[in-house]
């Protein structure tokens, strides 16, 4: 496949670049970072559970980041036991202090969960992620790929706190009977592509702190491609407007992940718009020996009504999209950098319900 | 036994962990936040130079003294954050040095650099200079 080789090329062309700067790191203004998120799963369901993408029995998470002054190169490579990808890959310019305006591909700021985790697993406590958040090729419901600009910003707010800013604009993934496509940097991209306007504003209580609350914005002019996912959606493009409320909040020994997204999907020839909701709260409470339980809820109101969400069912008798779960577990972080976790979780959808068992060893290398 | 032990740790008990730059440096005064933010991997300039953190892991008991110091983490919460802060941006962690030697040459030959170091070791460098005592006995 040529985006294969291309992708690997790009991947140890920088692997290259990276080994090189670290060699003069200390005397020259440069830093360079590598590191690799591994992770291995285990899984097992009954009733309607599917293994996605996002549970193959291996991932590895490969970030490459190169600072010279202030500019920046960075990059994230995703690979799976099935595929492999160039996730993100962005130029950025710090031209103040913690304000850089970043081109290329980047995770839309207004997921309040995939800005803080990417898609590396062992900084995620929980196996699974919630299912508002997949990545489109896990069936997600919603654009998670801008390739376009991005401005990151963070400015001192009262005594000690902060405000976060990140808004970016750029090129949506386009809409087929397989799901969301996003634009690829290594290889062709057929079809035509909408406009995505997605922001975060939030608040940090502590400037360098890992809580924060804040508000979701986005835009995304989306165009559908294919005969099967226009005859299903009966619309040459649909305009979602998403807006969303977070908080992650950390203390000694607890965390509260909440967030809320209220969706409107406007389709062609339908006088009314579409809407629903959907949300999660995840809880974590650290126990002495390094362990770590962990609980989490999703649901939403109206998506089972909703034409747009339907067309992400393959009416396989599985659960692509799950209207409510709950889920479970632990975690032990049995070495530096190395976690074994389990997970249970209940899963319902339009007309089916599963049960679905994770095991994971997770690790961050070097 | 008791006069043996504390004769064993004099040492200690005057230990002082030193915030220091290059003796050629311009910098006069670092502040307690700009210090954690700084070692945190957030960008801290000074007359528009950015500033560079170097991370003095010679000794296991001082890192352990200035995370929980300075930069109000414990050893596993900092390394996550630095992860963190890698898989968001792609930023590097401050550069470790594990020989106090090859530290004190790197902070003397770059005046941009600032690192924290025992007064023991520092006090008869001329290349370093003493920003403040971070901590002591």
């Amino acid at each position: 496949m040529p985006g294969s080789s291309r992708c690997a090329g790009f991947l140890v062309a920088l692997l290259a670049i990276v080994g090189a700067r670290s060699a003069h790191a200390q005397h020259e203004h440069t830093s360079s970072e590598f590191e690799v998120f591994l992770a291995s799963e285990a899984f097992s369901g009954s009733g309607s559970a599917r293994r996605n993408d996002d549970d193959s029995w291996f991932n590895a998470d490969v970030v490459i980041g190169l600072s010279h002054e202030q500019f920046r190169v960075f990059g994230e490579y995703f690979i799976t036991a099935k595929e492999h990808d160039l996730e993100r890959f962005q130029l950025g310019f710090e031209f103040v202090p913690e304000t850089t305006v970043w081109l290329g591909r980047f995770h839309q700021p207004a997921s309040a969960w995939n800005t803080e985790h990417h898609h590396g697993r062992y900084l995620q406590t929980a196996i699974s992620r919630p299912t508002i958040e997949d990545w489109e090729d896990q069936d997600g419901i919603i654009p998670q790929h801008i390739t376009g600009a991005l401005l990151e910003s963070r400015r001192p707010f009262g005594n000690d706190g902060g405000i976060q800013f990140s808004g970016g604009v750029g090129a949506s993934p386009s809409l087929s009977i397989d799901g969301y496509e996003p634009i690829t940097l290594v290889d062709n991209n057929p079809g035509k592509y909408g406009l995505s306007f997605t922001a975060r504003l939030a608040y940090l209580p502590e400037y360098t702190g890992t809580t924060s609350m804040g508000l979701l914005l986005s835009h995304d002019q989306v165009f559908v491609r294919g005969p099967a996912a226009l005859a299903a959606l009966q619309s040459h493009h649909a305009t979602l407007d998403i807006h969303g409320a977070y908080i992650d909040w950390s203390d000694a020994h607890w965390r509260a992940i909440c967030t809320l997204y209220y969706v409107d999907a406007a389709l062609d020839g339908r006088s009314r718009n579409e809407s629903f909701i959907a949300g999660y709260a995840q809880v974590e409470r650290q126990f002495p020996h390094r362990m770590t339980a962990f609980g989490r809820l999703e649901n939403s109101a109206r998506m089972q009504l909703s034409r747009y969400i339907a067309l992400f069912d393959d009416h396989s008798g599985d659960i692509d999209v799950a209207l409510r779960r709950e889920v479970a577990g632990l975690r032990w972080d049995y070495a530096r950098r190395q976690a074994l976790s389990a997970e249970y979780a209940h899963a319902t959808s339009f007309s089916n319900r599963a049960d679905e068992w994770r095991l994971q060893w997770s690790a961050a290398i070097p | 036994m008791v006069l043996a032990l504390s004769a064993a740790t004099p040492a200690f008990a005057e230990d002082q962990l030193l915030l220091i730059v290059s003796a050629k440096s311009s910098i006069e005064h670092l502040d307690s936040p700009q210090i954690r933010k700084l070692f945190l991997g957030l960008t801290v300039t000074h007359s528009g130079n950015r500033l560079r953190p170097l991370l003095n892991e010679a000794d296991a008991r001082m890192k352990e003294i200035f995370l929980q110091n300075v930069v109000s983490m414990s050893d596993d919460t900092y390394d996550r954050y630095g992860l963190r802060l890698s898989l968001q941006q792609g930023r590097a962690p401050p550069t470790a040095f594990k020989n106090v030697a090859v530290l004190m040459d790197a902070v003397a030959s770059d005046i941009s650099a600032v690192s924290f170091a025992w007064k023991r070791d520092v006090e008869r460098d001329s290349r370093i200079r003493v920003l403040r005592v971070l901590w002591h006995d």
